[in-house]
């Protein structure tokens, strides 16, 4: 049996989940909130923290147990795995059963895929994309178990970021990494997304720089991106920030012509951003006059 | 209150890897970026519980003179450590359950232990959550700012830019995804001048083998086809211009 546990606070993810585990075997889903459309035995408890979840893991012995890769998941699968000393596997891009699990994992800040062969009982963290939320939905039998049990860890306060600008809604974001090298280079971008109509975004180095605002944070932390273009300037894409591009266009310019951004682009430039921006800005002012 | 903050090294990305089957051959290490915030963020809240900070470094036996570690433990010495330890795993392990046993004893004296919530080669654990549930610590990942009342107050992301924050239970284990503050720059001179300082109490550990993950095969994941522009800028200026006129930008 293969226990699914929902992630708390980014609903979605629990679906794919849930097609996974339908692929797994017989399965049951643990939530705390109020879902009426998964698939499937679901287990509605109170609260969702670790003591709920070895109490469960106790009480059905599953072969193996899902966690989402996401800000619930990430903190109760390991503190699972530390208890009870069984295998863990995250960044879990796909999973099979047999004898043992046969688990593929994107690691190395997605250049690298490991295949794993792991036994049983065991714990995954599973990254978002990789399976359809629609074949997670469908007629829940619902059963509710009084497991409240009191944790270490008390939530006393949600804090919703001041927006400016809501990226996730912009046709054309205009976004920087790593790879822009200074501050006085943002300019530059924000230049660009004027240009094109953008608006200016970052992955998370810049935005722990404070180069731009939190609120510009593209990825698994921040926002995601759903609209006509996404332009990555100088962004290797690792896990974390690609799973925030679902932009119908990706355009990405990189110095390394193996970083992974290039994996999810339609068109991608090999080049310094720095030298090529000031160019192309010229250029598009020029058409622009 | 006892602070402490695990810095590890890890393949340099930049310089890149070399990617066989059997492992991954790493041309040179840095320190892990996560556990970079982690120190500062040990830094900030020493600095606003007047508390002790002791920075360990956690590193493989064949890795322990690396320069990468030497300099991630000379980085906490001069942003302010009070005491710096490494300790030296026997041998080289991915599983995360086999480091968390290995060094849990080290770790049962300290209130608050800051750890980068994932190093870029894990793909068996997230560390910090692991020795929580070894040790019996709380834990909470995705840290982003602690700060203390009397008791600990932990800013947690929760996605979509939204911030829980939590109250939490000493002694605790804390997986920072970033600090607070921007990573404070230590000038080469000082980096250089603590490197010659710094006093590092060694201490050697046996890495249970706890078994149950056996790695098949590591390989590059497939490239899909995509139109990739190489050239000189000139040249790679005009094509891009021709992609936001196709796509109506322009």
């Amino acid at each position: 049996m293969i226990l699914v546990f929902g992630e708390e606070f980014e609903r979605d993810v629990t679906y794919e989940l849930v097609a996974l585990a339908k692929r797994l075997g017989d399965y049951k889903v643990v939530v705390s909130e109020d879902f009426d459309d998964i698939d499937g035995d679901v287990i509605r408890v109170e609260r969702l923290n670790w003591k709920v979840v070895k109490e469960l893991h106790d009480r059905f012995k599953p072969e193996g147990v899902l966690f989402a890769n996401a800000p619930s998941g990430m903190d109760l699968a390991p503190k699972l795995a530390g208890i009870t000393g069984i295998p863990m596997v995250t960044n879990v891009i796909k999973l099979e059963n047999g004898d043992r699990f046969k688990a593929t994992s994107l690691t190395y800040g997605g250049k690298v895929l490991v295949d794993l062969e792991v036994d049983k009982p065991s714990i995954f963290v599973v990254n978002r994309g990789y399976y359809d939320p629609n074949e997670g939905r469908g007629t829940p039998k619902v059963e509710r178990l009084d497991l409240d049990f009191e944790d270490d860890v008390e939530l006393i306060e949600v804090v919703k970021p001041e927006e400016d600008v809501d990226i996730s809604k912009a046709e054309v974001v205009v976004s920087v990494g790593r790879g822009i090298g200074d501050e006085s280079n943002i300019e530059l971008a924000k230049e660009l997304a004027e240009l094109l109509n953008g608006v200016v975004a970052g992955s998370r180095p810049i935005i722990d720089q404070g180069w731009l605002p939190k609120s510009r944070q593209v990825g698994r932390s921040g926002k995601t991106v759903t609209g006509k273009v996404y332009i990555a300037l100088g962004i290797s894409g690792a896990t974390e920030h690609v799973e925030g591009v679902k932009a119908k266009n990706v355009i990405a310019v990189n110095t390394d012509r193996d970083a992974p951004i290039f994996r999810i682009a339609k068109v991608g430039v090999v080049a310094d951003v720095n030298e090529l921006l000031p160019v192309l800005i010229e250029k598009l002012r020029e058409i622009k006059s | 209150m006892r602070i402490g903050a695990i810095v590890r090294i890890v393949p340099d990305l930049v310089m890149g890897i070399e990617i066989e089957e059997s492992e991954i051959v790493p041309f040179k290490y840095v320190p892990n970026e996560r556990d970079e915030h982690a120190l500062e963020e040990a830094v900030v809240f020493k600095e606003k519980t007047g508390g002790n900070l002791e920075v360990v470094g956690i590193v493989d036996d064949e890795l322990r003179d690396d320069e990468a570690m030497e300099e991630a433990l000379a980085l906490a010495y001069a942003k302010g450590a009070d005491s710096l330890k490494k300790i030296v795993l026997n041998r080289r392990t991915f599983d995360r359950r086999e480091v968390a046993r290995a060094i849990a004893d080290h770790f049962k004296d300290y209130d608050v232990v800051m750890v980068g919530i994932q190093s870029i080669d894990s793909f068996a654990g997230y560390l910090g959550g692991i020795l929580s549930g070894v040790l019996g610590y709380s834990y909470v990942g995705g840290v982003v700012g602690v700060d203390y009342d009397g008791g600990l107050i932990v800013q947690k992301e929760l996605g979509g830019g939204v911030v829980g924050k939590f109250r939490v239970k000493t002694p605790a284990i804390l997986g920072v995804v970033s600090a607070e503050r921007p990573i404070t720059f230590v000038p080469l001179v000082k980096l250089r001048q603590a490197m010659k300082e710094m006093k590092v109490e060694e201490i050697e550990v046996e890495v249970p083998d706890m078994g149950g993950i056996e790695v098949v095969r590591f390989y590059e994941p497939e490239k899909p086809e995509i139109t990739l522009l190489e050239g000189d800028v000139e040249e790679l200026a005009d094509k891009l211009v021709e992609v936001f006129k196709s796509l109506s930008l322009v």
